[in-house]
């Protein structure tokens, strides 16, 4: 594992114990829309106040100075054609400055509001599954085609039924089962593969849980968007595991629309906030 | 279904609908006029009415098995007075006979004579009777697509599908008056025709097409399979290949056809199949969905999309099917169910209203929405083995007795009507009630298979029990088959017989599609059990004059036809009918001349349906599909069972509707033939 995968791995450890503190309240508590809602009418004004303390504030108020002293110019003197000519320019070169002043603080501001989102997918993007439901859990392993393949069994649970596998992708070196959810639990799979003894998270139940679909591999990528579960590292059998929740079905708190849903919201209620806050942008 | 086949029909068909809708109107006014849809019953009416309506169940065995105990909802049916054969219609196929009960009249009225009809002015080109897709008219191009826009000024017309039966449907009479109708996979009415008041609710059945278009096509994929992918009637083989276990080069699905193409093209979907020897099992991944099989394991209903291309925004279709894993060595084998359409959001309107198969599926999921469920097909070509059928037609039935759950949840008074198609879809390919030889089975299995007919009428006679425990006493409750089965041992080619008589020319014809020359020939055969004169002024190259050369013609044809022998002596026609003594009504355009009633035992040649000729006129059937009903009216009767006495001597299918009308107090329409089995 690379050294950016690491500091990822020991920022969800972080942000894991943050988002469960945080977030479970209002989401395991409140229906979707609502929960969502709050978060982000919360998060619009505070990121409003997280910038204001970012980004050189005065620089952006200089910057808008002169824009509006070049749009003035551009009004008095209409009739000079000097002015006509320099004006926009100057216009241009001040919406340059602003956009120059803003990019630092928005990059970082990227990096937290990243982090929630990761931590906040867990809850909208899937829904648990629910007793009756089947699904189908693979599990990537490491090596190459010609590597051995290790003796690979799922420990039986309470909660679910295996009712086909373990059955072999040769060509991609995947394990797969079907599940059919029991009863709610959020207790882990565990597998046995070779010697090595391997969990990986589910969730069955109604209502909001966190879901973790995926327990990823060493990519900095991966384990940064699948905070929940702690990643393999490079020595294991296991790359990862999956398994395929359902889509929750919402306008406000579902798959996909959850997201645009929170953007939205959130940029409402910091333009709401704006002129209590005193910030430039 | 059938793509081109002349505007003639479709203004005739127009012109017949605005006919009945007028005769309609004002036969209400003439008859009962109701200020509102608001109910009024006569006195003693009654407010439930339920009919069970079981495709083929035969009254000779149904009588054997009451006689044996083996039935004893149906026997208490019986001893008090409320069973009956139930005649059929001219000639006894499902869907001339749902029609009869749809419109309480026979064919004359609603122009449905065979499941095949031709066209005259085509010289006898050959298209599925039940319902017509009329091709769209004028569009703009678009590279390779066209525009079609249906308003004005543009005036472009859409392709669309047409319900062919004709004339007024009973529950029309019911919606008018304000009673509820429910049916669950009435027969004949694809696309379900309109309701008018809104108290109306059907799920369309026999006739509905899978996505493909037609009655239902599978698709299979197996190591042995052809190296071109080859459609064999219902079903299409093509050859898998494996690279380190997963399917190389990836296999391709078929799915509808793009009809925003100038040249219409099916969509694809590519998937991969990946086995695992040792574990007896694959994983399908298709459209980021892996389905885990072992050997011999279905899949659940697997939602799949669709992507028609458009100019602008692509149109997405959504289908189901089920995966079926046979076979993972040594010979792989994976069988498709047709894909249907998905009744959770359904791409075409298979439900009036639309909406009505959405509400279904909230409850139900996913299930079978094609007319033919039961995939005889795969048996007949041998992709299924016999058990292999039962095992599917099974999982059909309990999808259909969870949808008699729901109908009976969702029914408080008015008309429920519920269908069954195993007993017919089954017994075509299990039914064989003698000691004979069975074309496919050895004696054995024969009667092991008819043994499974026997104990899904058992079945069938719990679902009745239960449907008598719970409405006996508060609803009039009919059970019902539009025909009964019989063996079919032997097949008789019309057009082989018609050619050795000289009626077709030449003597070296093959078919009648093909190569038979018009001018010299004077009848043919089409369809199951239609016979068609080559008459002038109605075929294009008609040479037969109307008149008394049309008369001397049908007089010899009937006569002769009647004295034909089989080679033991045996008698194969019953009677041939004249579709002018039998038939009256307005949509008769497109009926036959003559129709062939068979003896049981017998039916026409599986060549001869659509036109085709072999060297003998008799031939041993060897086929899965080894028991029918085409035979004549007299030989394959349905059965008619009520929890009312039944009073007629002879009741028919066409005194269905006049039944369920006067039991809800309404009168009959002068457009119905028949009366009240209640009444002598
Ligand atoms: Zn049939």
């Amino acid at each position: 594992m690379n050294l950016l995968a690491q500091i990822i791995t020991w920022i969800n450890g972080l942000t894991n114990t943050l988002g469960k503190f945080l977030l479970t309240p209002p989401i395991a508590g409140l229906s979707g829309w609502l929960s969502n809602t709050i978060i982000s009418a919360l998060l619009g004004p505070l990121l409003l106040i997280f910038f204001k303390y970012i980004s050189n504030q005065s620089a952006i108020q200089r910057a808008r100075d002169d824009m509006k002293a070049h749009m003035l110019a551009l009004k008095l003197f209409k009739d000079s054609f000097s002015v006509t000519l320099r004006a926009p320019w100057g216009l241009f070169q001040g919406a340059l400055r602003l956009l120059f002043h803003s990019i630092r603080p928005l990059l970082i501001m990227l990096v937290p509001v990243s982090l929630l989102l990761a931590q906040m997918g867990l809850w909208y993007q899937y829904r648990p599954l629910k007793p009756g439901e089947y699904t189908v859990v693979t599990m990537n392993l490491n090596g190459n085609s010609d590597s051995p393949w290790p003796a690979v069994t799922m420990k039986s649970t309470p909660a679910v039924e295996l009712t086909t596998g373990p059955v072999r992708i040769f060509s991609q070196r995947q394990v797969c089962w079907e599940i059919k959810a029991r009863q709610n639990s959020a207790e882990p799979l565990i597998f046995q593969v070779g010697d090595q003894e391997v969990e990986k998270e589910l969730a069955i139940g109604d209502g909001f849980m966190r879901v973790s679909t995926d327990r990823p591999g060493g990519q900095w990528w991966d384990i940064f968007w699948h905070p929940a579960e702690k990643p393999f590292s490079d020595d294991s059998a296991v790359q990862s595991i999956s398994i395929v929740y359902p889509e929750r079905l919402s306008w406000t708190s579902g798959t996909d629309y959850w997201v645009l849903y929170f953007f939205v919201a959130s940029l409402i209620s910091a333009l709401i906030f704006k002129p209590f806050l005193k910030v430039k942008i | 279904m059938h793509k081109d086949n002349g505007k003639l029909d479709r203004r005739e068909f127009l012109k017949q609908s605005a006919l009945t809708a007028v005769a309609f109107g004002a036969g209400l006014n003439a008859t009962r006029v109701y200020a509102s849809t608001k109910r009024r019953l006569s006195a003693g009416a009654a407010n439930k009415v339920i009919v069970i309506g079981i495709d083929g169940m035969d009254p000779g065995l149904s009588e054997r098995m009451m006689g044996q105990g083996l039935l004893p909802n149906f026997n208490r049916l019986r001893q008090a007075g409320g069973y009956t054969k139930l005649g059929t219609s001219i000639p006894p196929q499902s869907p001339v006979a749902w029609s009869n009960f749809i419109n309480g009249a026979g064919p004359g009225t609603h122009g449905i004579f065979d499941f095949i009809h031709r066209d005259p002015q085509k010289q006898c080109a050959p298209f599925f009777s039940i319902a017509e897709t009329v091709p769209g008219q004028g569009y703009w191009e678009m590279g390779d697509h066209k525009i079609q826009l249906d308003f004005w000024p543009f005036g472009h017309k859409l392709p669309q599908t047409l319900l062919r039966r004709q004339g007024t449907p009973f529950w029309d009479y019911l919606d008018q008056a304000g009673i509820w109708s429910h049916f669950y996979d009435l027969p004949a009415d694809y696309p379900p025709s309109a309701s008018k008041y809104g108290h109306h609710r059907c799920l369309s059945g026999l006739g509905t097409p899978d996505m493909l278009g037609g009655y239902g096509t599978y698709q299979h994929f197996a190591e042995d399979g052809p190296i071109r992918t080859r459609d064999e009637g219902g079903g299409r083989r093509s050859v898998i290949f494996f690279e380190n276990h997963t399917s190389k080069p990836p296999l391709k699905l078929i799915g509808p056809t793009n009809n925003f193409l100038i040249r219409p093209e099916p969509t694809t979907i590519e998937f991969l199949v990946h086995r695992d020897l040792q574990a007896r099992s694959a994983v399908i991944e298709i459209q980021g969905q892996k389905i885990l099989l072992r050997q011999g394991q279905w899949s659940r209903w697997i939602k799949l999309d669709f992507d028609l291309s458009k100019p602008a925004l692509d149109k997405h279709v959504s289908g189901i099917c089920r995966f079926y894993l046979q076979e993972v060595a040594p010979n792989f084998r994976l069988y498709v169910s047709p894909i249907n359409t998905d009744p959770s959001n359904p791409a075409t309107k298979i439900t009036e209203p639309p909406t009505f198969i959405k509400d279904i599926s909230k409850e139900l999921g996913l299930f079978y929405t094609t007319g033919f469920q039961e995939d005889h097909k795969a048996l007949s070509n041998k992709v299924f083995s016999d058990a292999e059928y039962a095992a599917q037609a099974g999982m059909v039935l309990q999808e259909r007795l969870n949808l008699l759950q729901y109908a009976m949840k969702h029914y408080d008074d008015g008309l429920l009507f519920f269908y069954f198609s195993s007993t017919d879809l089954q017994a075509h390919m299990f039914w064989w009630d003698s000691n004979e030889k069975h074309p496919t089975r050895s004696a054995a299995q024969a009667k092991h298979y008819f043994n499974h007919i026997k104990k899904l009428y058992q079945k069938l006679d719990a679902v009745v029990g239960d449907i008598l425990n719970r409405y006996g006493d508060k609803a009039t409750v009919f059970v019902m088959s539009d025909h009964g089965f019989a063996n079919f041992k032997r097949q008789f080619n019309l057009n082989t017989w018609l050619r050795q008589n000289g009626y077709i020319q030449p003597a070296q014809a093959t078919s009648v599609l093909a190569d038979v020359d018009w001018s010299r020939t004077r009848a043919y055969g089409l369809g199951i059990n239609g016979l068609y004169l080559n008459l002038k002024g109605r075929e294009r190259d008609g040479i037969v004059a109307p008149g008394s050369q049309r008369e001397e013609l049908l007089q010899t044809l009937v006569s002769q036809l009647e004295a034909v022998r089989d080679t033991n002596g045996q008698r194969v026609i019953r009677k041939v009918h004249r579709a002018d003594k039998v038939y009256s009504g307005q949509a008769t355009a497109l009926a036959p001349d003559l129709i062939v009633g068979y003896c049981r035992g017998y039916r026409a040649s599986w060549d001869t349906c659509l036109g085709g000729m072999t060297d003998e006129i008799l031939l041993d059937n060897d086929s899965a599909w080894s028991a029918d009903h085409c035979a004549d009216v007299s030989e394959v009767p349905g059965v008619l069972f009520s929890n009312k006495p039944i009073a007629a001597r002879a009741p028919a299918l066409v005194d269905m509707a006049p039944s369920i009308l006067t039991e809800f107090g309404l009168n009959i329409p002068d457009s119905m033939v028949g009366k009240s089995v209640f009444k002598t």
